[in-house]
């Protein structure tokens, strides 16, 4: 694959403080209970109340995140639109399955239905914009945001100027209660600020919408390059491995490049072995972000967001990251490792703009 | 210069066969899948007619020789029947040789088996085997079991943009081979009837009680269906060396959204009409070059004025034979794009063009009608292949005869 | 029948998540479609379950639903018409 991917424009909504004001002084937001929700905005600054009044919690976060996203990339119609989604619109897909029930299929509101489907918020951000190009949705646990962000590498590479990436999930308490039962959580109780200190099985969950604007030639304000990205599915340690200094290796890159890596590390100690992987890399650059969004399958793109940020900023902001004793001398490469649940694993290489 | 996209398998399960023989028969016989559901727990079983494939869940478990194993789900299974084919009729002993990419489309995952059991799993109170559907209650799970099932070993996804979910995988599947990131990529998908779905497009008052008539001036709405379908997709370096035959040629795709409605295409026809455009302009085709066009044909209201119009705009009076086979296999929505795509091929291998069952009368707004009787011996060298979705999704797709 | 309208346009609201309309906001005869209200097809399927749910009445073809929509005054007629006197 050919060309280069430049972020150009990104925003995030998640459960820290990220959507507005400067990110680097705020402060890390600590929730008691294993279910971080996202602090939202007024979506009245980018919605129309027309449009508002229809519209379910992710679906407003989606929106919102992308076009807050465009401009600050200065770009109001995209060459394409790309997301990635593990579970969609869940209070509406929670809604239409009650409402099959308790009216049983009869006078069903259509609503529920329209917006439970997984490109909803693709057609949503069309609409608004008036965006009739290229317009895609993948929904793939680990690789839902993955795989939108290769796609929108090829359509670089294949000659669209830009493309709005992004990725969005919801947890509602009728799902994490559902995903709990198959081990996802932590029995005990903890605090997002403590996750590290409670290696146990299971971990604590997330939600969060971010995007990106990325194009294939640097502007003033480009945040970030991004230089790599590997996906892996269901690998053995061993191949893991390999695959990681070979991911490097095609890049020039020697472990010594890296200056900063952001693990999935999430205390679940059924999953945590993979991360041994680094074992081999300095400690001091290693920091795990889950913590500050939680688990869920798009964390990957809260990630990448964060690694952006870190490299245009050029420092860790402190307040989330207190473990953090001295800014690391030199932040030019970023690697980003992280898996879902031990199935999905990723590897995204980022550099500074110069 | 990027390779030329080969297609050397198909595999398939709908109403209307089990394989790709059986719905190529069925097509020549005339024969509609359509008919009132043995299978799901609805009220609208004996009023709303479907495309049901025509075996229990235990049985597709048997064909698919999964039987007794856990955790597949109907959806699961009518892919890995699919799959399987797909990947026997491309001559590919051992997938291991070769890695494989697997982007499947699917629109609610395993909602056909969640949704019976799903107030169980969210009740606090109530503890049982149903636990093991949690993890089906997405739409990845489907993708990995089949993947896992046959040992799929490169890139893997799931595409859900509605109805067009199949086609946008197909095209994804071709653009990751085209960008040299993979050699061959299976691409498809599949759809289980559910109540979710059903009741979905019957709240939007999108469902005729009738056989649907795609392009009839008294068409009502659709007919769900379901069923699954894989195409096996290689670069032509690969397709050189393992000397695999070629039943088609991949030329051309495009997709173009309509920004005009989250469920309604524009009445012009916008978004198909760039969709049609770009994919013949990518196969360098012209407008002359289109012999067939298995269109959408949904028998919507909205729909078929909308891509009718499109037609006219793009062909004008000499708008090339067109067909919708959905009164044939009913709308499997993730699946449709690509039992379509597969249609296309056969079209082309055995020089065929489809009839458009339960055709009458002459749309007030098109001067144009669909081919309604079975053409043999037709030429058709290429074939566009229309699937729009909700999300003002539309995507087309150009499968071309394979001249050397 | 003034009853009736007054309850329809509650309903309405309530329906439709009309957060900033008041129930005097709606004209009896005002279009609730395109212009006036700002309705789209959606709304319109809602509006049939609204009086499907509350009133019982089904209305089967999206065409027929569009004449009866036009206000909140064709809707209360249609009602009206429907109900045993």
């Amino acid at each position: 694959m050919k060309g280069n991917c430049y972020i150009q424009g990104m925003a995030a909504i998640s459960p820290q403080h990220t959507f507005d004001g400067d990110l680097l002084t705020q402060p890390m937001i600590v929730t008691q209970g294993n279910r971080l929700s996202c602090v939202e905005p007024d979506y009245r600054a980018f919605i129309a109340p027309n449009s508002l009044r229809r519209m379910t919690r992710v679906l407003k976060m989606g929106l919102a995140a992308s076009l807050k996203c465009l401009q600050d990339g200065g770009i109001h119609v995209p060459g394409a639109i790309v997301t990635g989604t593990g579970k969609g619109s869940l209070q509406d897909t929670e809604r239409f399955i009650k409402e099959i029930r308790d009216f049983e299929e009869r006078a069903l509101n259509p609503t529920p239905f329209i917006q439970s489907t997984y490109n909803a918020v693709n057609g949503l951000i069309a609409l608004q914009q008036k965006c009739t190009q290229y317009n895609n949705t993948f929904v793939h646990r680990g690789f839902s945001f993955e795989h939108a962000l290769l796609d929108s590498l090829l359509l670089l590479s294949e000659g669209t100027p830009n493309v709005l990436a992004g990725a969005f999930d919801e947890i509602t308490p009728e799902h994490f209660f559902i995903k709990g039962r198959i081990g996802h959580w932590k029995r005990e109780t903890i605090s997002n600020d403590q996750l590290y200190a409670h290696v146990s099985p299971g971990t604590i969950s997330g939600e969060g919408a971010a995007f990106f604007l990325l194009t294939n030639t640097p502007g003033e304000q480009t945040y970030a390059q991004i230089g790599g990205l590997q996906l892996l599915y269901k690998p053995t340690p061993a191949h893991l491995g390999t695959a990681l200094s070979q991911f490097l290796a095609q890049r020039n890159m020697q472990p010594e490049d890296i200056d900063l890596i952001l693990t999935g590390a999430n205390a679940d100690s059924n999953h945590l072995h993979y991360y041994q992987l680094l074992d081999s890399y300095p400690q001091r650059t290693q920091l795990p972000f889950k913590h500050l969004c939680g688990d869920y399958e798009t964390a990957g793109a809260f990630a990448l967001w964060l690694a952006a940020t870190i490299l245009k900023e050029q420092q860790i902001p402190k307040a989330w990251f207190p473990m953090v004793t001295h800014q690391p001398e030199r932040l030019k490469n970023v690697l980003i490792y992280n898996h879902f649940f031990g199935e999905q694993h990723v590897f995204m290489l980022l550099h500074s703009k110069d | 210069m990027a390779e030329r996209v080969f297609i050397t398998g198909v595999g398939m399960i709908t109403a209307i066969g089990d394989d790709v023989a059986g719905n190529l028969q069925s097509l020549r016989a005339q024969q509609s899948g359509l008919d009132y559901t043995r299978l799901l727990t609805t009220i609208y079983k004996d009023v709303l007619p479907v495309a049901e494939v025509k075996h229990t869940t235990a049985e597709l478990s048997q064909m698919a020789g999964v039987s007794g194993q856990e955790g597949y789900t109907r959806t699961t299974l009518l892919g890995l029947i699919a799959m399987q084919e797909a990947i026997r009729h491309a001559g590919i002993t051992a997938l291991q040789d070769e890695q494989t990419g697997f982007i499947n489309a699917s629109t609610v995952g395993g909602m056909c088996d969640t949704e019976n059991v799903y107030f169980d799993i969210a009740d606090p109170e109530k503890d049982g085997d149903f636990v093991r559907f949690i993890d089906t209650l997405d739409c990845a799970d489907c993708t990995q079991r089949i993947a896992d099932a046959v040992g799929i070993n490169g890139y893997i996804t799931t595409i859900s943009t509605a109805c067009s979910s199949s086609a946008n995988a197909l095209m994804y599947g071709a653009r990751l081979i085209k960008a040299g990131l993979a050699r061959r990529v299976i691409c498809g998908g599949t759809e289980a009837l559910t109540r979710f779905t059903l009741n979905g497009f019957n709240s939007l008052k999108n469902i005729d009680k009738r056989p649907c008539m795609p392009f009839d001036k008294d068409r009502n709405g659709l007919n769900l269906g379901e069923g699954a379908a894989y195409l096996v997709l290689e670069s032509e370096s690969l397709v050189r060396e393992r000397n695999a035959p070629v039943l088609a040629v991949f030329n051309g795709y495009a997709n173009t959204n309509e920004a005009f409605h989250p469920t309604a295409p524009s009445p012009d026809g916008d978004g198909a009409y760039a969709a049609m455009k770009g994919a013949m302009e990518m196969g360098g085709c012209l407008p002359a070059d289109i012999q067939y066009v298995n269109v959408h044909g949904t028998a919507t209201l909205s729909n078929d004025v909308a891509e009718g119009m499109a037609l006219q705009r793009l062909f004008g009076e000499q708008t090339p034979k067109f067909s919708s086979t959905k009164p044939f296999t009913g709308h499997a929505l993730a699946a449709a794009g690509g039992i379509e795509a597969i249609y296309a091929v056969l079209a082309i291998q055995h020089q065929l063009i489809f009839p458009n069952l339960h055709f009458k009368e002459q749309m007030e707004e098109l001067y144009i009608t669909p081919e309604t009787s079975l053409l043999e011996a037709y030429p058709v060298r290429h074939v566009l292949s229309n699937s729009f979705g909700f999300g003002g999704n539309n995507a087309s797709l150009l499968l071309s005869k394979y001249e050397g | 029948m003034e009853d009736l309208k007054q309850k329809l346009k509650v309903q309405i609201i309530e329906a439709l998540n009309l957060q900033d309309t008041r129930p005097e906001d709606i004209d009896d005869n005002a279009p609730l479609f395109g212009e006036g209200l700002g309705l789209d097809s959606i709304d319109s399927l809602e509006l049939m379950v609204l009086l499907e749910r509350n009133y019982q009445i089904k209305v089967e073809d999206p065409r027929e639903g569009r004449k009866i929509l036009q206000s909140v005054q064709s809707m209360a007629e249609f009602i009206q018409s429907k109900q045993p006197a």
